[in-house]
């Protein structure tokens, strides 16, 4: 039986051993990814992102003349299946991994910070890796929660005339850790600015948000701030439209993209707000050369109407800048690429905003966040209307929840 | 003719309660421990470390719930939740200091306490109501962890696991974490085959049948149920605690969540209730089937030369492994330990098939 399994695995191994040959030797990045079960909503979107720039990039010559080979596998949001997949793929000389997946990210953090490899996490996993001094290896490069729940504050004190004392606002969150992660920070800000702040918290999986809403009727919040997945939006603005609730009063983190608006439909949706980091729509000049390309030559690397979801844009960012701290790591260290490289390579980021398509990033060997800027949105009915400029709000006191929480696990490694 | 029984005579006691009295069981037995225990020498450690040494925990696990369901005949819906009260367990004891040896065991005693616990309220109620009271409890496990920040490790719900030590020595190498979870598997194993011929087993068979008639001859079904729960939960518990050491290194709710309970029945249905070399097969094909398959598909689609999508890719193992448990459980409703043994029955009398009739 064990010999049967063995062959079963070598035949895998096999498998996924035959890549395309290439000239120059490839510089791989993996995608360890939940096509199958939670994160089904934004994985299609991003692996397709992430291939099509790599392809457009192979067109022009690659990395500095070494071809992109972006490997994507399925894990299913299991964590043993991501660590079979980082586990494998590490030996076929893949150096940058991305799990987009909360859980996974977690289970393989261990590992990447043993063996020295290269973990992207934009906008999962825990908050507290952007600080670069213990999180060595761990590059998630974006906004975390923390900051973006941040931002949102600070629009709020914006549009309260500087000052939010007295200003009510409403939490309203999924309760699990993706819903319970701001918590800590707005409970400090809350403090620090004295607004009111309350909490409610609705049920996994978030199809019953009715007494969350019923009592946020009651509070009369000026502003409500949701930590909410896809269609759980969809949900809630259902809700507002029962308890009264003017939709513009609504904040969404980033998860929040162009299908949900036509779900709730584009004209009920209006004034609706949402937190992001990448600017939408598909006008970019990267977007507009990756049409006529690919697309319009039949070669694009998945359906063409995903361009215009703003999960393609996040995903064209986290690779842009992938692909940009590869490329700055061989200009700066040369080939062949060793993991502590393409980490130099990362940490030399400066404003870099892929020409537009996100919040300029700023990477250092202290912040692996790139400054953790968002700006927010506005649905006015047929496209989203930036309210802001790209900020960091209260970044002071994002850090001090950062260090405060990366000090407890510095704490915890000497035990190893 | 493989499986030759001449000379296996029922003189005595021993001989006939041996475990396996044909010798080419023995042999075969033999043959896999070696090739068991010298994989270090010649696999590589991404099959050592990825595939071999999770399926023989999950095989712990998979024995440890079979004993609840297939030999105490109750249902546990909740199994996660107690690998996870020992995993938390195990993980907060080498933390403050206590050696692993020890934290291992204790996490099977709080498990098993925590499990007893259960059982007490459970065992007022039976069959679909035992099974959504042990939901229950994973649901309480879940809820627990993710709210009580002393147990999950603050906002960020990961505890990270200390290196795995033992006798003060630190094991930190593929084949090391191999060997204890190697040995892990075969103690309960070996336990679950000797189950089978003592007193307990019996006693568990006769509830599992009929608790009413088991009461009729003396058998105590309310005391067996419990020690089933606590025996189970011990077996989980320490198991939990094994799968953080060696493989997961930190602890987080997800890897306890409901989806994992449902996969660990599963692996029990799927590998046969009431079968050792059942659970063998059930944790390989629950576990490893979905990874294998994906693989298998994408060098499929690439040899025939289809460009198929991300997602279909994707969602294609998903339905074929979906699939492949529905082919299997209709071939035979028992599970993969029952085509086993249907082929051993098959081989037993080979050549002579009409011995049988």
């Amino acid at each position: 039986m064990r010999r049967l399994l063995c062959s079963l695995a070598a035949m895998a191994f096999a498998v996924a051993g035959t890549f395309p040959a290439a000239a120059a030797d490839p510089v791989k990045f993996a995608l360890c990814y939940d096509l199958s079960k939670a994160y089904t909503f934004v994985t299609p979107q991003i692996a397709q992102a992430a291939k099509d720039y790599a392809a457009l990039l192979n067109m022009k010559g690659g990395i500095e003349g070494h071809p992109i080979d972006v490997i994507v596998q399925d894990h299913g949001n299991e964590p043993q299946r991501g660590i079979e997949c980082y586990e494998k793929l590490k030996r076929e000389g893949v150096m940058v991994f991305d799990m987009l997946s909360t859980p996974v990210s977690r289970a393989v953090l261990p590992r990447i910070m043993k063996d020295g490899n290269i973990l992207l996490q934009s906008l999962v996993g825990r908050g507290d890796a952007i600080d670069g001094d213990v999180f060595k290896w761990v590059f998630p490069i974006g906004p975390t929660y923390w900051g973006q729940a941040a931002n949102d504050i600070e629009y709020i004190k914006q549009k309260s005339g500087g000052k939010l004392k007295g200003v009510k606002v409403a939490f309203l969150y999924i309760d699990y850790p993706f819903g319970q992660e701001p918590i800590g920070i707005l409970k400090t800000l809350a403090q620090k600015e004295g607004f009111d702040l309350q909490l409610f918290p609705y049920p996994l999986p978030g199809n019953e948000q009715a007494s969350a809403w019923t009592q946020i009727r009651r509070y009369n919040p000026d502003w409500i701030v949701s930590w909410s997945l896809s269609k759980m939006h969809i949900i809630a603005s259902r809700e507002m439209k029962r308890n009264g609730i003017p939709i513009d009063k609504y904040i969404a983190v980033n998860w929040l993209n162009e299908v949900d608006i036509n779900n709730i439909g584009p004209a009920e949706a209006k004034g609706l707000k949402r937190g992001t980091n990448v600017a939408g729509g598909s006008n970019h000049p990267i977007i507009q050369e990756i049409i006529k390309e690919l697309y319009d030559k039949g070669k694009g690397n998945g359906d063409r109407k995903n361009l215009e979801d703003v999960y393609y844009n996040t995903g064209l960012a986290i690779y842009s800048i992938a692909f940009e701290g590869a490329r700055l790591a061989i200009k700066k260290d040369g080939w062949p690429l060793t993991p502590q490289k393409i980490k130099d390579g990362f940490e030399s980021l400066k404003d870099y905003d892929a020409n537009g398509l996100m919040a300029p990033v700023t990477v250092t060997a202290h912040d692996h966040g790139g400054g953790g800027k968002t700006r927010i949105e506005m649905w006015d009915g047929a496209k989203w209307v930036p309210q802001t400029d790209w900020i960091a709000g209260f970044s002071d006191e994002v850090w001090k929840v950062v260090k405060d929480e990366s000090a407890k696990y510095a704490k915890e490694e000497p035990q190893k | 003719m493989l499986y030759r029984k001449a000379g296996i005579f029922h003189t005595d006691y021993a001989a006939d309660r041996a475990l396996f009295p044909i010798p080419a069981d023995r042999w075969t037995i033999g043959l896999l421990l070696l090739i068991a225990a010298t994989a270090p020498l010649y696999m590589n450690s991404l099959y050592l470390s990825s595939y071999l040494l999770p399926w023989l925990v999950w095989t712990a696990a998979t024995l440890g719930l079979n004993l609840i369901l297939g030999w105490a005949g109750q249902f546990h819906l909740g199994y996660a939740a107690v690998m996870g009260i020992g995993a938390y367990a195990a993980v907060h004891a080498v933390r403050t200091g206590i050696p692993w040896e020890i934290a291992i065991v204790l996490a099977g005693f709080t498990a098993a306490v925590i499990g007893i616990g259960f059982a007490f309220a459970a065992l007022r109620v039976k069959g679909l109501y035992l099974a959504l009271s042990t939901l229950a409890l994973q649901f309480v496990m879940d809820w627990t962890i993710s709210h009580v920040q002393a147990i999950s490790g603050g906002t960020q719900a990961t505890l990270q696991a200390p290196d795995i030590r033992l006798l003060g020595i630190p094991i930190t190498s593929d084949a090391g974490l191999y060997y204890i979870a190697l040995v892990w598997c075969l103690l309960v194993t070996s336990f679950m085959l000797n189950l089978k011929r003592t007193a307990l087993g019996r006693a568990l068979v006769a509830v599992r049948e009929k608790d009413y008639a088991a009461a009729v001859i003396g058998v105590n079904s309310f005391y067996f149920k419990m020690v089933a729960f606590a025996t189970s939960s011990f077996i989980g518990g320490v198991t939990g605690a094994i799968l953080i050491g060696t493989f997961y290194h930190a602890v987080t709710p997800e890897q306890f969540s409901v989806d994992v309970s449902i996969q660990a029945l599963a692996m029990v249905i799927v590998g046969g209730l009431g079968s050792i070399i059942g659970s063998y097969f059930g944790a390989a094909f629950i576990l490893l089937m979905p990874g294998v398959m994906n693989s298998f598909i994408s060098w499929l689609a690439n040899l025939l030369g289809l460009s198929l999508s991300l997602e279909t890719l994707a969602h294609l193992p998903q339905a074929l492994y979906g699939a492949l448990i529905i082919v299997f459980l209709l071939v035979e409703p028992l599970g993969l330990g029952k085509i086993y043994n249907n082929i051993r029955d098959y081989l037993l009398v080979w050549p002579f098939g009409y011995v049988k009739k």
